[in-house]
């Protein structure tokens, strides 16, 4: 072979080869020298965690949880998605004891249907509640449900509804990720413990009192506080407005001479019957997968 | 025309008129996944300004020695093993070392702001191995490379740096524009067969468009400091 053009060949060779040891040489060093080291228990945690990143946790994401877990800086009851399996690995991993660990399911504090809700008005405009909440005199209560789906739209386990024009919540399919909290332009939805399957929630959330409350709903609280004063402090009156204590409230605290006293039906129980309550699952829920029916789009085209 | 006219014709071709995205159509993943959050799109294009910096500088140092015609470290090595006659052209090594050197400072980037600048890590650390094999690199790279060709004045390194401080910066105004359009589309009521990709990709056509009355712009303010110089 001519010696020029085989010499040309070497060079080549010899450039890549020369500059791969030198890049391997430094990267080598590199690699000790900006050593870092990462905590065996971080990301063990990390893998316990079901990586789905919904930020229910107050965290960014499952990684920043994991660290926040490791620094002791965090509970490891907050995951909701993961519930309480994975609340007890993380415990094991961390050595540390949980104790009692509720699950938190999502609460809409407005039980208005449709036709319940006074004073409204059509509206054409872009069907979403963000949009909505924009438009004063939509309806009569500045608080309640507006029923356009924003909820709906957000909860990636399919599992609330507007049913009838109002937010409710499939408690077999709810994790507690807190997507709908955030979405609700009102702020009418809250997570709240589950120590038995059926609990009792506030279900108003206008913190006006009697007629301001009566002109624009038929069932909502008028701030009377009969409910308050006989259930032996189990509720307390915020404003015009019970709020529960589900710190103390459990299975053997009785509640029904309040609920049969309050003349609105402003407190109603939700979550699952107790004949119907699906045996507790043991595993990670799995984020919805689209099947044909999810991806047919209902909403009406107002290009 | 003196060096810094060039300078600043280079750094604002590089950054609007010749825009790497929406001109040349490079880095277009980047462009399209990073820019759902305002946020993160700024860190992705300060991510992408600084490797670009960095591996310009890398790639314009080894061609001017290596890879192209002429290079004086080839020549050295031919005379030194006795040849006579022209050394022979290296470039077609340019690609496969360009990809090299990109990836490789990346990682050594990485490693380095890990270890001393934490936060900084946190912030736009994610974005660095997602650049590796980031076409708009490689593209101001190869601009460079071009430039070293020759004949004529070949570029220096503050040429290059110019250029690839344009590149990087014109990436970031693009992904940035674009990721304030998409917050804003959020909002908007997309037919679901477009929402996500096709609707992002449709806003990106149109950007594009409107870049495009840039064109020409360049010449024009060439001219317009050539005569200004003449007059004074």
């Amino acid at each position: 072979m001519n010696p020029t053009v085989l010499f040309s060949v070497l060079l080549s060779a010899l450039t890549l080869g020369l500059l791969a040891v030198i890049g391997g040489w430094i990267l080598g060093w590199a690699k000790n020298a900006f050593h870092v080291e990462v905590d065996p228990t971080v990301q063990a945690l990390s893998d316990a965690l079901p990586q789905v990143n919904c930020g229910g946790c107050g965290y960014v994401g499952c990684g920043e949880y994991a660290e926040a877990l490791a620094r002791g800086e965090a509970e490891p009851t907050l995951c909701g998605p993961g519930g309480a399996a994975c609340s007890k690995t993380l415990s094991d991993i961390l050595g540390v004891d949980v104790g009692d660990v509720w699950p938190i399911r999502a609460v809409v504090h407005c039980a208005a249907t449709l036709d319940q809700r006074l004073q409204q008005t059509p509206y054409e405009g872009e069907p979403t509640c963000a949009a909505a909440n924009l438009v004063a005199g939509i309806q009569g209560c500045a608080y309640g449900c507006l029923g356009l789906g924003d909820c709906e739209v957000a909860c990636p386990y399919d599992a609330i509804h507007v049913e009838n024009g109002l937010a409710t919540v499939d408690y077999d399919a709810c994790t507690g990720c807190r997507h709908c909290v955030a979405a609700c332009p009102r702020n009418i939805i809250s997570v709240i413990p589950f120590k038995q399957n059926q609990i009792l929630a506030i279900a108003c959330s206008n913190p006006e009192i009697g007629p301001a409350v009566k002109s624009v709903c038929k069932v909502g609280c008028i701030g009377c506080s009969a409910c308050a004063k006989i259930s032996g402090g189990l509720i307390e009156m915020e404003g015009a407005l019970p709020r529960i204590d589900y710190d103390t409230y459990d299975a053997s605290s009785d509640l029904t001479p309040s609920v049969d006293k309050c003349r609105m039906e402003s407190m109603v129980y939700v979550g699952t019957t107790p004949e119907e309550a699906p045996e507790p699952e043991e595993e990670t829920l799995q984020p919805l997968r689209a099947d044909f029916e999810s991806t047919v789009d209902h909403t009406e085209w107002r290009g | 025309m003196d060096t810094l006219t060039d300078l600043f014709l280079i750094f604002f071709g590089a950054a609007i008129i010749n825009n790497f995205v929406l001109h040349s159509f490079v880095g277009v993943c980047p462009f399209l996944g990073v820019s759902t959050r305002t946020d993160s799109a700024l860190g992705m294009g300060m991510a992408v300004t600084f490797v670009m910096g960095v591996a310009t500088t890398a790639s314009w140092a080894l061609t001017r020695t290596l890879l192209r015609p002429g290079a004086p470290l080839v020549a050295w090595g031919w005379d030194l093993a006795g040849f006579e006659g022209a050394a022979p052209d290296l470039s077609v090594l340019s690609y496969i070392i360009y990809i090299f050197v990109i990836a490789g400072s990346v990682q050594f980037v990485e490693m380095y702001v890990r270890k001393l600048f934490p936060a900084l890590h946190k912030s736009f650390g994610i974005f660095l191995p997602l650049i590796t094999t980031n076409c708009a690199i490689l593209f101001a790279c190869l601009l460079v490379m071009k430039e070293l060709q020759g004949p004529g004045p070949l570029w220096g390194l503050h040429h290059s740096l110019a250029l690839s401080l344009g590149g990087g910066l014109g990436f970031t105004l693009a992904i940035v524009l674009m990721a304030g359009l998409r917050e804003e589309l959020e909002f908007c009521d997309v037919p679901k067969p477009l929402k996500g990709t096709g609707i992002a990709l449709l806003v990106a056509g149109i950007l594009a468009m409107a870049f495009m009355g840039f064109a020409g712009v360049d010449q024009g303010i060439a001219d317009a400091i050539s005569s200004a110089g003449g007059t004074r």
